[in-house]
């Protein structure tokens, strides 16, 4: 009993802070002065405006889909399952773009591109008139979000990978050359982690708001905040926002159709990846991931590191933003809590499918991380800007609950993931000798799943740190965060300022990480 | 001898997993290699798939040199060698069909020829009408027949098991075992079969070797000993 009542109230809390919003938003934006109507609708339609923003959203993720898969799956099988030198340290660092907000890195790339930027300071002035109007464009957008983007399909072709049963690539390898096994066998049973990833990548970047604006790139989230907080036309605003909910909405659907149809022979092995020798093609290999490296990630970090070089800039970087940081911490750290908590029963849930619905918690759960922020921030603000609920919306809650609603699909997946792993018999055995729900979660679940947990809490962390698109529109006045602050600087701080405040962010993402990493190295 | 192997050892993690082990195989014998678990002999066919290098010793197939001290001279793929795994390995997106052609398709064998192979072969193993339904969709046995079939087509010299029927309920795994020896003295190849069964070993083997703590305890000429003598040494 008490069992049940914790899970359906874990349930209900993703619908009130998740899902609730959306619903609501969605039926704020069929009423017109007090009314039914489509009018806000009508009027997003006939726009031509509409129409060529849509377009560009769509161009733009269909063609980071498309580089970040190409570019994606083969260093994903370089780092897995090949004798690549430093293969994990190359990893590592091309998983780092995705622990910064996104736009840092199109800072970053503006000081570099930029009209007066370094490339134009080195190879003479009239550079900067080319690489200017590049990254200010499809082209230069698409570059910061292939680089941000670049980890999922790496991140998914790994794991993937580290599934297949070796035998599969064996029984090939009778037969066939590494190259043959590698495109018949290998990538075909690992397709389902790589259109998951496309799936991710499409509706991460539909939904990003913070790379396309500060690169002047105009789509769909752009205009959903730009009517919401310029012209403060909510409606226009959540009409705006309502087609990528619902391509949202359509991606997932598919993803879940295609995915239960092909879930080959994957699973934890404890058996040893089949490792590929390059051979005699190795020092290709090498250069090329040492040149996508440096373009892709050392190029932009270290531009940020130059331009940011001096005791000054730090100190003003400090003055100006020591507020942001602490509170960036705060919340991301509350966050994380309530996100690992959450995870916690609700990846029980989808794990051991203790209650019917445990697949509509899910559902729910994915939708609400797929949605773009923007939408999920006004959706917030359409429910909890009342009279009543007033102490809620103007406080730092309402940030904590954009956490929520956004990224417990990951504390739900990794706390899952863990429980997998955890024989259904070991609680079951504490149930016999008489042990109770809270007392089995207590001395049995939650010690044996204190790695999920960590995870869980790192990764929450993470991602609540570097959010930019809900923050961005729910903050009450002065509970901005860093990434909020470095956003609003952006326009009229020196830039060595900007750039000191992106490398303490990137700092301060890195930290929790490098911690981890030590620990994990010390205990073994 | 089609195989030879010369005193290899495997040693993983500082523990001793194959040891001085050596064995010499001649064309169409049927060599079952028996033991317990964790005593080798899957090690052993391993190495002499090419999948494991033996850290000392040497292993050659007719002849040739195929792995000698730490290093493999002929890839898997070059060692006309077929192999049934223990979970089969079938490969999960590719129908019967595409599952029997992958091998041949590998090794460029033409269109017509590939066809008239898989042909004749899945009528050897009574599969013909599945030649278009998924792994997914066939019972344990016709799985098992596949993964046979998918071994012979490719015609190899020596055919590997690794407790190919371990999984299969007792009715089935005789059923098999006879399918097994029907095959072999169909096409004549060189049989090497791993198992922990006894019963298997000595319905199959032609000979049987025995193993023990990675080391071979017994080896015979024709049919080895009884079944106490062996039972001695397991």
């Amino acid at each position: 009993m008490a069992k049940k009542f914790t899970l359906w109230t874990s349930i209900c809390l993703l619908i009130l802070i998740g899902l609730a919003p959306v619903v609501s938003m969605f039926i704020q934006s069929l009423s017109v002065d007090g009314a039914l109507s489509l009018k806000n609708y009508e009027m997003l339609f006939q726009s031509r405006r509409e129409w060529l923003l849509l377009s560009n959203s769509l161009e733009l993720a269909g063609a980071t889909t498309l580089l970040t898969a190409l570019f994606g799956v083969p260093l994903g099988i370089l780092f897995e399952k090949t004798d690549l030198p430093f293969r994990r340290l190359f990893a590592i660092l091309f998983v780092i773009p995705l622990m910064i907000p996104p736009y840092i890195l199109a800072t970053a790339w503006f000081y570099c591109l930029g009209r007066d930027g370094y490339a134009a300071g080195i190879l003479g002035n009239p550079i900067g008139n080319y690489t200017s109007p590049f990254l200010f464009s499809l082209g230069g957008t698409l570059l910061v979000m292939v680089s941000a983007l670049l980890p999922v399909f790496i991140i998914l072709t790994m794991t993937y990978l580290r599934m297949i049963n070796p035998r599969l690539e064996e029984a090939a390898k009778l037969s066939a050359k590494w190259s043959f096994v590698l495109r018949k066998i290998s990538i075909p049973v690992i397709s389902p982690g790589i259109f998951l990833a496309a799936i991710f990548v499409f509706i991460l970047t539909i939904g990003e708001f913070g790379v396309p604006s500060s690169l002047h790139f105009d789509v769909f989230p752009v205009e959903s905040f730009i009517q919401f907080s310029a012209f403060y036309n909510f409606n226009a605003a959540t009409a705006a926002a309502i087609p990528l909910g619902l391509l949202t909405l359509m991606l997932l659907i598919i993803e879940r159709l295609f995915l239960r149809k092909k879930t080959f022979q994957l699973r934890l092995t404890r058996e040893p990846m089949i490792i590929v020798p390059l051979g005699k093609s190795m020092p290709f290999f090498l250069s090329a991931v040492s040149i996508a490296a440096f373009i892709l990630v050392i190029t932009p970090i270290s531009i940020l590191f130059i331009k940011s070089f001096s005791l000054r800039a730090y100190n003003e970087a400090f003055i100006q933003s020591t507020d942001s940081i602490v509170r960036s911490l705060l919340y991301a750290s509350a966050g994380a809590t309530c996100l690992t908590i959450l995870g916690l029963f609700l990846g029980y849930l989808l794990e051991r499918k203790s209650l019917r619905f445990f697949f509509a918690a899910d559902s729910i759960a994915i939708f609400l991380f797929t949605l773009p922020g923007t939408v999920i921030g006004i959706g917030l603000i359409s429910l909890w800007n009342t009279k009543v609920t007033n102490i809620i919306y103007a406080s730092a809650a309402i940030i904590l609950l954009g956490y929520i609603a956004k990224y417990t699909a990951l504390s739900e997946r990794i706390m899952a993931a863990g429980f997998s792993q955890i024989p259904r018999s070991m609680e079951e055995a504490a149930q016999i000798a008489g042990a109770g729900w809270f007392r089995r979660l207590s001395v049995i679940l939650i010690p044996l799943a204190k790695r999920g947990l960590a995870g869980a809490w790192l990764v929450g962390f993470i991602f609540c740190l570097r959010d930019l698109d809900i923050t961005m529109i729910v903050y009450p006045p002065a509970h901005d965060t860093l990434p909020v602050r470095i956003f609003t600087l952006m326009a009229n701080s020196p830039e060595e300022v900007i750039a000191a405040l992106s490398i303490i962010m990137v700092a301060i993402t890195l930290l929790p990480l490098g911690t981890l990493a030590l620990i994990t190295k010390y205990r073994g | 001898m089609i195989v030879k192997i010369e005193n290899v050892s495997k040693i993983y993690d500082e523990v001793p997993i194959v040891t001085n082990v050596s064995l010499e195989i001649g064309k169409g014998e049927r060599v079952v290699i028996l033991g317990p678990s964790g005593c080798g002999k899957t090690t052993l066919l391993r190495m002499i798939a090419g999948f494991v290098v033996p850290d000392k010793g040497g292993i050659f197939i007719d002849d040739l040199i195929v792995t000698k001290d730490g290093k493999n001279y002929v890839e898997p793929e070059d060692r006309k060698i077929g192999m049934v795994f223990q979970d089969l390995a079938l490969w999960p997106h590719m129908n019967v069909y595409e599952n029997l052609a992958f091998g041949l398709k590998a090794k460029k064998i033409l269109k017509n020829e590939r066809n008239e192979r898989i042909e004749k072969i899945l009528e050897k193993v009574q599969m013909t009408e599945y030649k278009n339904t998924f792994p997914g969709s066939l019972s344990g046995g016709q799985q098992q027949r596949i993964a046979l079939a998918r071994a012979l087509v490719m015609q190899p010299k020596i055919l590997l098991m690794d407790e190919p029927l371990s999984s299969l309920d007792l009715d089935l795994n005789l059923l098999l075992r006879k399918e097994i020896l029907r095959l072999q003295e169909d096409i004549g190849i060189t049989l090497i079969y791993v198992t922990h069964d006894r019963d298997e070993a000595f319905s199959l083997a032609t000979r049987i070797v025995v193993m023990k703590r990675g080391r071979i305890m017994k080896t015979g000429g024709d049919k080895t000993g009884t079944s106490e003598e062996i039972s001695g040494h397991l």
